[in-house]
């Protein structure tokens, strides 16, 4: 078993707040992430899914620390990583943002915003600039008349891309894709993903791949984690997790997302369910679980291996499947 | 939490009066020099120059005469004018509603006009109405007030003979001064309405208004007004200061008898306790003022009240 | 801004960089033009008033004074514009007035400019307590009756040097500099492309000079502008109060303030500096609003136009299906900007029945969102309708006015948005709107206007209406603004409701909950639904008929189940199997090669034939017609053409 590439242990994440709204506020403070572990390893694509509020952007950015984690560690490829040494981290480990038209800086011509980082980090000398441009834009699928054009003369697949070029100059091991597709069309979509497929292949890059989107999850990734106000309630094989989902969130989600076949598959009508009033104790779930008792109340659920390579922050894991009966119609039958 | 941000909000408040009046008191004895000499002719005997320091009382030393007038100040009395016996405070404060009463008319109509021409040049732009109004609100703004007032005193006053040129008496007295600030005054609130009509107007909420059915014109007058004068609000606020001074102005050529008028004579008598009173009075006005418009648009847009809700 | 028109826009904005139109649109604009030319007279007399002006501007004449301008009798050349009550020459006083007012304005100007710069940088970047400090002393100052206190100074020193009336005019106006540069940085530094640069390893400096500085510092120029324009009045202001600077010196409000105290005897000397003053400012302030809008993007494209537009096309011939409750036929929409017109929607045509929930599919510029607009007659301005017939009820909407199509909105045509948070007046209750609406729509009294309120925020799934009802729309969750328009819209049971991307913006599992509650409520109230949206499957789940468009033309179009389980038209496959999906998850995407048209030009053949992995000659050469694939299943595509008899009348 080759070690990992990342570990993140106990992470934590608060902002303090100015106007409250309602929900987890704790003395003036939101926590974005809360007390998060997981590992990544070199070469895989983890999937971090979840909703608005569920943390999976915050978390992306503070394990890069963009945000300075307000608790827990980091440890990159062996090493902890910390206040001191965060500047080391950014040659090995970059991000891609969601949005095409506000994630490059719109009067700069792509020329130079590939050139920065290079010349930053010292990669190749001044002179060799140009004709490094020149193979990071070929590598992503454009073409050297691009590095002229400025941010807004191209479309958004192509902005993508220049930003996909941008993160792979410091030639990263680690890539965090933060919804790097959502903001593209369909059609597009399909290209960047399979992009971004190749270039893992091969770059051996590892790719923390944060979407709310479950299809697209599914597809690049062979481990999903799935997050819920803050905390992972769920760790495992894509496959697996999707099929068969051993926490009650992620059974709803999987039961919410339409899904093209022969008939509806969204029956489920609820309304909104309030967060509830404490989130340190008991299960932050519990309000909106149907399967909720007791013990969900008081103990707070910790992630825990139920089956090899399954985990699950529930108390009843291994009965979700039959209570909630979140089965996807078997592929084939859809026509 | 309300309580508190009032708190800090008069607190703020005070430190402004504060500090004018500490550097109005200091600049103005530091840029003159001895005030008793100044205020005496040259060539007056050396006792009398005393006997005028220990009148107007800066025999003492310059710290104490600055605690000294503001513990004064601060039970109301703003000292003794340098020319005559006369009480600063009530000249001040007898002065202090002529500057008002003008600059009060003047904001009422300019906003009125200004809400008024911007919604109608938002509901047409680019039609003749609209352009007039950009050529008027161009011209109006490179006008300067005191050229304004002269102009209109000189085909008014002189030569039409319908409205007084100086000081002030009856409602009459009143249109020349008010339509030189407005004039003044109104551009710059009109243009910012009508961009805040325009873009107020593209909002996607107004479509869908629209889609609920609602007339235009309701939209427009419910949905649309609200929300676009809201800016005006604030920029009223931030204009008092230019509002003072076509105020100073115009009391300068009508001889209106307000605070500017006042404190433009001491300047020229090197009234001190006047100037300082007229200086601590309008400053004290003018911070309240902005305060009242900050706290008006709190009330109007449920964004900025409800952070704390 | 409807998200059609943003990307209607943002097609426009990719033709060329900024800068490269500035330059023409400079050219443009008469207004500019003639401000520029002003400025660069006024400029050049005060630069060269030592050489141009007839006379020494301090040389007084008291034989000859207060002599009238040329125009008037007694007006002679050797004094143009008359003398004044030294027996000065006017016009030189003029022309030197113009050099000192510009020198103090400008100077003042500078100095304001850079301090606020500074500041503004420095205190939106670093934030922290250098912001605080800085805009605390920045509210301080603007509370300041600064005015009072520049009088107060400049009357009672014994020297106004240049430098002193430089100071006291242009400090003050740091703090407008500050706050604007401030604002804007503030809003550059939330944006993705600062924070890929931290991630990059930029430093703190290099990201706020390198990234931010250049998005910013348009600002400065235009304020700084309208500054020298105002500070010029500013100066001319005290030196007519005699406060300027001191005698002999040659100022515009100077001469005024001779001249008004000789008003009586000459009345051209007050009134010709103000002239200058006029002419400056003016000049100034058209450069400068001018520069603004050559910078300002969002005018770039729009041009002016009237808010709320209104078309009536020209006939065109109709053949209807008469069942339907709407039916779309030839519908052609475009957008007349200022670069080029933008064809939205060229040729659509569908029918729904009543009760029937139709799916409208496509990507972004396939003319969804504009079809939909359309038919209510809410297009953007200046979108109009420049063929076709939208039939519904057996009258012709696109032939409406928009006084007629109001009567029809929310009563039997209504329609719902994306965004459900800026759907709403954010500064209006939301029980002020939902009654509103329904006041509106049935004409209630009060009591029965709060009662049915009450009832339909209950039908949509809110358990606690009143309280709702007090908030704002910024208090509540997408999912519950869409809930309260869902509500607005049933309220009035329309006949036909058009939902336009209404969940786009919501999360999966409040997505699902809206989409459930919507449809069970249209179906129970036989509603017919029109549901667009960029996402396949929820047409899979929801919609009873299918419509596929493309760059702004029908690809397919027919019963959902037929269409997802035997896709005909290539695109309308090529979606299917591009999109990643939890239920059928594929090892490989399907990529569909190449990106849409443009939608300025116009265009021969199947759009989708740059893209095509069947396309044949005739694709790229002959606009395909419809085939019937299977009753009430169509597809333009020759590839279903096995006899041309077959062929749909298009």
């Amino acid at each position: 078993m080759t070690a990992p590439l990342l570990e993140v242990r106990h992470l934590s994440k608060e902002f303090p707040l100015r106007g409250l709204r309602f929900g987890r506020h704790r003395g003036g403070t939101v926590r974005a992430v809360d007390d998060v572990s997981f590992d990544l390893y070199p070469g895989e694509t983890l999937g971090l899914v979840g909703e608005s509020g569920s943390g999976k952007s915050t978390l992306g950015r503070t394990v890069l620390r963009l945000f300075e984690p307000t608790s827990g560690e980091i440890v990159f490829d062996g090493e902890p990583v910390t206040a001191d040494n965060a500047a080391g981290l950014r040659r090995r480990a970059q991000i891609v943002f969601q949005d095409p038209y506000a994630s490059l800086p719109p009067r700069m011509r792509v020329r130079r915003i590939l050139a920065d980082p290079l010349l930053i980090h010292e990669i190749v000398s001044p002179s060799q600039v140009e004709e490094r441009v020149a193979s990071l834009l070929r590598d992503v699928g454009l073409s050297e008349e691009h590095a002229r054009a400025f941010p807004h003369q191209l479309s958004g697949g192509q902005r993508q891309r220049v930003s996909i070029a941008r993160a792979l100059a410091v030639e990263p091991s680690l890539v965090v894709a933060d919804e790097a597709v959502s903001a593209l069309d369909v059609s597009v979509q399909a290209q960047i993903l399979n992009l971004m497929k190749d270039l893992q292949a091969g770059r051996g890059l590892a790719y923390l791949f944060i979407s709310h989107d479950l299809g697209v999850v599914r597809y690049m990734s062979r481990r999903i984690a799935v997050m819920f106000l803050g905390r992972i309630v769920e760790v495992g094989p894509a496959a697996e997790i999707t099929s068969g989902p051993l926490h009650p969130y992620t059974s709803t989600l999987l039961a919410a997302v339409p899904k093209v076949g022969p008939q509806r598959t969204v029956t489920r009508l609820d309304s909104d369910h309030p967060a509830p009033a404490r989130v340190d104790i008991g299960c932050s779930y519990r309000t909106r679980c149907p399967m909720a008792q007791e013990v969900c109340e008081t103990d707070r659920p910790e992630l825990v291996e139920w089956a090899p390579g399954r985990r699950s922050a529930c108390h009843f894991a291994l009965d979700v499947p039959q209570r909630l009966q979140a089965s996807l119609p078997v592929p084939g039958s859809a026509g | 939490m309300r309580g508190r941000v009032l708190l800090i909000r008069l607190g703020q408040m005070v430190l402004v009066v504060l500090a004018v009046v500490t550097i109005a008191f200091f600049v103005l004895r530091l840029a003159t020099g001895d005030p008793a000499r100044l205020v005496n002719p040259p060539g007056t005997p050396e006792e009398i120059i005393t006997q005028t320091r220990e009148r107007i009382g800066t025999d003492k030393p310059v710290a104490i005469q600055y605690v000294d007038y503001l513990w004064n100040a601060a039970q109301g009395d703003l000292g003794t004018s340098f020319r005559g016996a006369q009480s600063v405070a009530n000249a001040v404060f007898g002065a202090l509603p002529n500057t008002l009463s003008l600059a009060g008319i003047t904001i009422v109509i300019s906003a009125t006009l200004a809400v008024a021409l911007g919604a109608l040049a938002a509901w047409r732009p680019g039609s003749i109405l609209d352009r007039g109004v950009l050529v008027w609100v161009a011209l109006a703004q490179a006008t300067p007030a005191f050229w304004l007032a002269v102009l209109l005193v000189l085909i008014f006053s002189l030569n039409l003979r319908w409205f007084p040129a100086i000081d002030m008496a009856g409602w009459r007295s009143f249109v020349l001064p008010v339509t030189t600030l407005v004039v003044t005054l109104s551009p710059i609130l009109i243009r910012t309405s009508r961009q805040s009509f325009i873009e107020t107007l593209r909002e996607d909420y107004i479509k869908a208004a629209r889609a609920r059915g609602l007339p235009s014109w309701r939209v427009f007058a419910v949905h649309g007004v609200k929300a676009a004068s809201l800016p005006l609000v604030t920029l009223i606020g931030l204009q008092l200061g230019f509002l003072l001074a076509g105020a100073v102005v115009v009391e300068a050529i009508f001889n209106w008898p307000g605070i500017g008028k006042l404190i433009l004579d001491s300047l020229a008598s090197r009234d001190f306790p006047m100037i300082q009173g007229g200086i601590l009075v309008a400053a004290v006005v003018f911070v309240v003022l902005n305060f009242v418009v900050d706290m008006l648009y709190a009330v109007l847009d449920p964004r900025v009240g409800a952070a704390r809700a | 801004m409807s998200d059609a028109l943003a990307t209607v826009e943002q097609t426009a904005l990719r033709s060329g960089p900024i800068a490269a139109g500035a330059g023409r649109r400079i050219l443009r604009s008469p207004f500019l033009l003639v401000g520029l030319v002003g400025v660069t007279v006024i400029a050049a007399a005060a630069a060269f008033a030592p050489l141009i002006a007839p006379d020494d501007p301090t040389a007084q004449n008291l034989a000859n004074i207060l002599a009238p301008p040329i125009w008037v009798e007694g007006g002679t050349t050797d004094h143009l514009l008359g003398t004044d009550v030294l027996g000065r020459d006017v016009a030189s006083r003029i022309l030197y007035g113009a050099r000192n007012s510009l020198f103090v304005a400008f100077s003042a100007m500078l100095l304001g400019s850079s301090l606020g710069l500074i500041t503004g940088l420095l205190a939106g970047f670093f934030g922290g307590r250098v912001d605080s400090i800085l805009m605390r002393l920045g509210d301080v100052q603007l509370a300041f009756p600064f005015i009072l206190l520049a009088i107060a100074i400049l009357g009672v020193v014994a020297a106004r040097p240049a430098w002193l009336l430089i100071v006291v005019l242009g400090i003050p106006g740091w703090i407008v500099y500050a706050r604007v540069v401030r604002s804007r940085v503030l809003a550059e530094k939330e944006k993705d492309y600062v924070a890929a640069a931290a991630a990059m390893g930029a430093g703190p400096w290099r990201r706020l000079f390198r990234y931010v500085f250049p998005s910013v510092w348009q600002v400065v120029p235009v304020i700084a502008l309208l500054d020298v324009g105002f500070l010029i009045i500013m100066e001319s202001t005290l030196s007519f109060l005699g406060l300027g600077l001191p005698p002999p010196a040659a100022t515009w409000g100077g001469i005024l303030a001779d001249g008004r105290r000789n008003m009586v005897v000459s009345q051209w000397l007050p009134i010709l500096p103000g002239l200058a003053i006029v002419v400056t400012v003016l000049s100034i302030n058209l450069v400068g609003d001018g520069l603004a809008a050559v910078f300002d993007s969002r005018h770039i494209h729009r041009g002016l136009r009237r808010p709320f537009s209104s078309s009536v096309p020209s006939a065109s011939p109709v053949d209807t299906d008469s069942e339907a409750l709407l039916s779309v036929r030839g519908l052609h929409v475009e957008f007349p900007l200022p670069g080029a017109t933008v064809k939205a929607v060229r040729g659509v045509d569908f029918d729904l029945a009543a009760g029937e929930t139709l799916g409208v599919v496509g990507e972004s510029g396939s003319g969804k969102s504009v079809t939909a607009s359309a038919v209510i007659g809410l297009l953007d301005p200046p979108g109009r309708i420049t063929n076709g017939a939208v039939l519904f009820g057996g009258e012709d909407l696109a032939r409406f006015s928009d006084r007629r199509m109001t009567t029809l909105r929310g009563r039997q045509i209504a329609m719902i948005f994306q965004n459900p948070a800026v759907s709403l007046n954010p500064v209006l209750t939301i029980g002020f709107q939902l009654r509103e609406a329904i006041r509106h729509v049935t004409g209630a009294d009060r009591h029965t206007v709060r009662h049915t309120a009450r009832q339909v925020l209950v039908a949509v799934g809110i358990e606690d209406p009143d309280r709702i009802s007090r908030q704002y729309p910024f208090q509540l969750s997408g999912g519950m603004n869409q809930r309260v328009m869902i509500a607005m819209v049933l309220a009035a049971r329309p006949r036909l409701l058009l939902a336009d991307e209404p969940t786009t913006a919501l999360d999966t599992t409040t997505q699902a909950q809206i989409l459930n509650r919507l449809v069970e409520l249209t179906e129970a109230e036989q509603i017919s639904l029109v549901l667009i949206t960029h996402d396949i499957a929820l047409v899979s789940e929801y919609a009873d008929r299918m419509l596929v468009l493309y760059a702004g033309e029908v690809c397919e179009f027919g019963p959902v189940r037929q269409v997802i389980s035997q896709p005909r038209h290539p695109y309308t496959r090529a979606l299917l199997e591009s999109v990643p999906r939890v239920e059928d998850p594929a090892e490989r995407l399907q990529v569909i090669p190449g990106e849409l048209p443009d939608p300025r030009r116009d265009r021969v053949g199947c759009p989708f034939a740059d893209r095509c992995p069947h396309v044949m000659d005739i694709c790229r050469e002959v606009t395909p017609p419809r085939y019937d694939i299977a009753p009430g299943h169509i597809a333009a595509c020759y590839l279903w053409a096995s006899e041309p008899a077959e062929a749909v009348a298009t």
